[in-house]
C-alpha cells in the first residue's frame, strides 16, 4: 500500500491508523505549496487532487477520509477501528463525518484559506470569525459524545485519529479556547507509539 | 423511528432509503423557512441544525447523511441496500463522502446560499458561478465512476444512491445543470422507482 499524504494535513490521520494496525505501507509525501496535488502524475491517482489516497498493492485508489479509515477497520477487523454493532458503528462514523465536515471543511478550512470562500481581502476576517464558531461548535459536539471516556467511543476507533488532526491543529495553529476533555484525549493519543510514530515520520515531533 | 427533513433538501436522499426499506416510520418537518432548525425543540435534537436527522424509537438521534446511510443499510438487509462485498461498501462510503463533503457542501452551498461564505452581497454571484463549478467537477468526476451501470455499484440501489439521487434532482430541478449522459439516464432510471415518486409526492415536488 502506498499513502500520499501531506505534512500535519488530515492524512496524519489516515497515517497514525495505519500504524495502529500494523500495515506494511509506503509513504508519498505531497507537497501542497508546490502545487504537487494538481500535477498530472497525481490527478491520475485522484482526479479530485486530495490528500489521503491510498493506492493498495492491486493498483486500486481509496480516496476521501472516512471511506480510507472504513477499509483499515475491515482489513484489520482484530484491532476493532469500528464497532462491529451497527448503531455503534454509524454513531463512529458520525462522529467522524462531524469532526470532518463542521470541525475541519467549515471551520478550520475558513481559518486558513478564508480567500477560497469569500473573494473580497476585506472579508477575511469575518470569514476567520465564522470558521472560529464552526469549529468550537464542532469540538463541544465531539466532547458531549467523549464525555469523561477516554476514547470518543470508549475504546479506540478511527473517531479518535479524527479528533486528533483537528486537536493538533488546534494546538499548532487555531489555539483555541476548546474543552479541557479534547485537550486530556490529545495527551492520551500522544503516548500511543503509533501516534507518535506518524508524528516523526512527518516531522511534528 | 422519526425522520427529520425538509422538503427539497438533501434529506430526500435518505426519505428515498426509507422509501425503498418500506418499514413504517414517522416524518417530521423540520420547516426551515422558519429557520426552525435553530429553535431550541430542533437544536436539542440535532445541535449542528442539520436534516437529514433521525431518531430511533429508543430516542437516540443519529445525523450525518453517510452514517444514516450506512446504518439503514446495515439494520435492513432484506432491502439489499449495503452492498455484499467490502470492496462495493468501502465505495459506497467514498462516493457518499465525496458527493456530500465536496460536491453538496462545496459546491450546490455555495449556489444556494451564497451569503453563507461572503458577507459582500456584491461578490455572491462569483461566488455562485464557483459553486457551478464544483458541482460540475463533481458529475465529471462521477460520470465514469457510474459509467453504463443502471445504479452507483451495479445492478441494483444501494446505499450510495441516496447521494446521487439528491444531486442529480437538484441539477435538472433546482440549478439547471447540465449533467453528462450516463448520468442524466440514471436521474430518468430513479425517476421511475415507485419509492422515489412517493418521496416527490411526498415532499410535494411531482411533477
Amino acid at each position: 500500500m502506498k499513502l500520499y499524504y501531506a505534512q500535519g494535513a488530515c492524512s496524519l490521520g489516515i497515517h497514525l491508523l495505519l500504524n495502529e494496525v500494523g500495515a506494511a505501507y509506503e509513504l508519498v509525501k505531497m507537497d501542497m505549496r508546490a502545487g504537487d496535488l494538481q500535477q498530472p502524475a497525481f490527478l491520475a491517482i485522484n482526479p479530485k487532487g486530495k490528500v489521503p489516497a491510498l493506492a493498495l498493492d492491486d493498483g486500486a485508489v481509496i480516496t476521501e477520509w472516512p471511506a480510507i479509515a472504513g477499509y483499515i477497520a475491515a482489513k484489520y477487523p482484530a484491532h476493532h477501528l469500528i464497532p462491529a454493532d451497527p448503531l455503534a458503528a454509524a454513531r463512529t462514523m458520525e462522529a467522524v463525518l462531524t469532526i470532518n465536515g463542521t470541525i475541519h471543511i467549515a471551520g478550520f478550512s475558513r481559518i486558513m484559506r478564508p480567500g477560497k470562500f469569500a473573494p473580497n481581502a476585506e472579508d477575511k476576517e469575518t470569514v476567520r470569525s465564522q470558521g472560529r464558531e464552526e469549529f468550537l461548535k464542532g469540538m463541544h459536539i465531539i466532547a458531549e459524545t467523549l464525555g469523561d471516556k477516554d476514547y470518543v467511543m470508549g475504546a479506540f476507533t478511527i473517531a479518535d485519529a479524527a479528533l486528533f488532526y483537528v486537536t493538533l491543529w488546534n494546538n499548532m495553529i487555531a489555539k483555541l479556547d476548546i474543552p479541557a476533555s479534547i485537550n486530556a484525549h490529545y495527551a492520551r493519543m500522544m503516548e500511543r507509539p503509533a501516534v507518535l510514530k506518524a508524528m516523526q515520520a512527518e516531522g511534528l515531533a | 423511528m422519526k425522520f427529520f427533513y425538509s422538503p427539497n433538501a438533501c434529506s430526500m436522499g435518505i426519505h428515498v432509503l426509507l422509501e425503498e426499506i418500506g418499514k413504517p416510520y414517522e416524518r417530521v418537518r423540520v420547516n426551515f423557512a422558519e429557520a426552525a432548525q435553530y429553535q431550541p425543540d430542533y437544536v436539542a435534537i440535532n445541535p449542528k441544525s442539520k436534516v437529514p436527522a433521525i431518531q430511533r424509537d429508543d430516542g437516540t438521534v443519529l445525523t450525518e447523511f453517510p452514517a444514516i446511510a450506512y446504518y439503514l443499510a446495515r439494520t435492513n438487509p432484506e432491502s439489499g441496500l449495503l452492498p455484499a462485498t467490502l470492496e462495493g461498501e468501502i465505495r459506497g462510503l467514498e462516493m457518499l463522502e465525496y458527493m456530500t463533503a465536496t460536491v453538496h457542501m462545496r459546491g450546490y452551498t455555495r449556489m444556494f446560499r451564497p451569503a453563507t461564505f461572503t458577507p459582500t452581497p456584491a461578490d455572491e454571484a462569483e461566488i455562485i458561478e464557483a459553486g457551478r463549478g464544483f458541482v460540475t467537477k463533481g458529475f465529471e468526476i462521477l460520470e465514469p465512476v457510474l459509467g453504463t451501470k443502471p445504479y452507483l455499484l451495479g445492478d441494483h440501489l444501494t446505499f450510495a444512491d441516496s447521494g446521487l439521487f439528491f444531486l442529480t434532482h437538484w441539477a435538472k430541478y433546482r440549478a439547471d445543470i447540465p449533467m453528462p449522459a450516463n448520468i442524466a439516464a440514471y436521474l430518468a432510471r430513479m425517476l421511475e422507482r415507485p419509492a422515489v415518486r412517493r418521496v416527490l409526492a411526498d415532499e410535494g415536488l411531482a411533477g
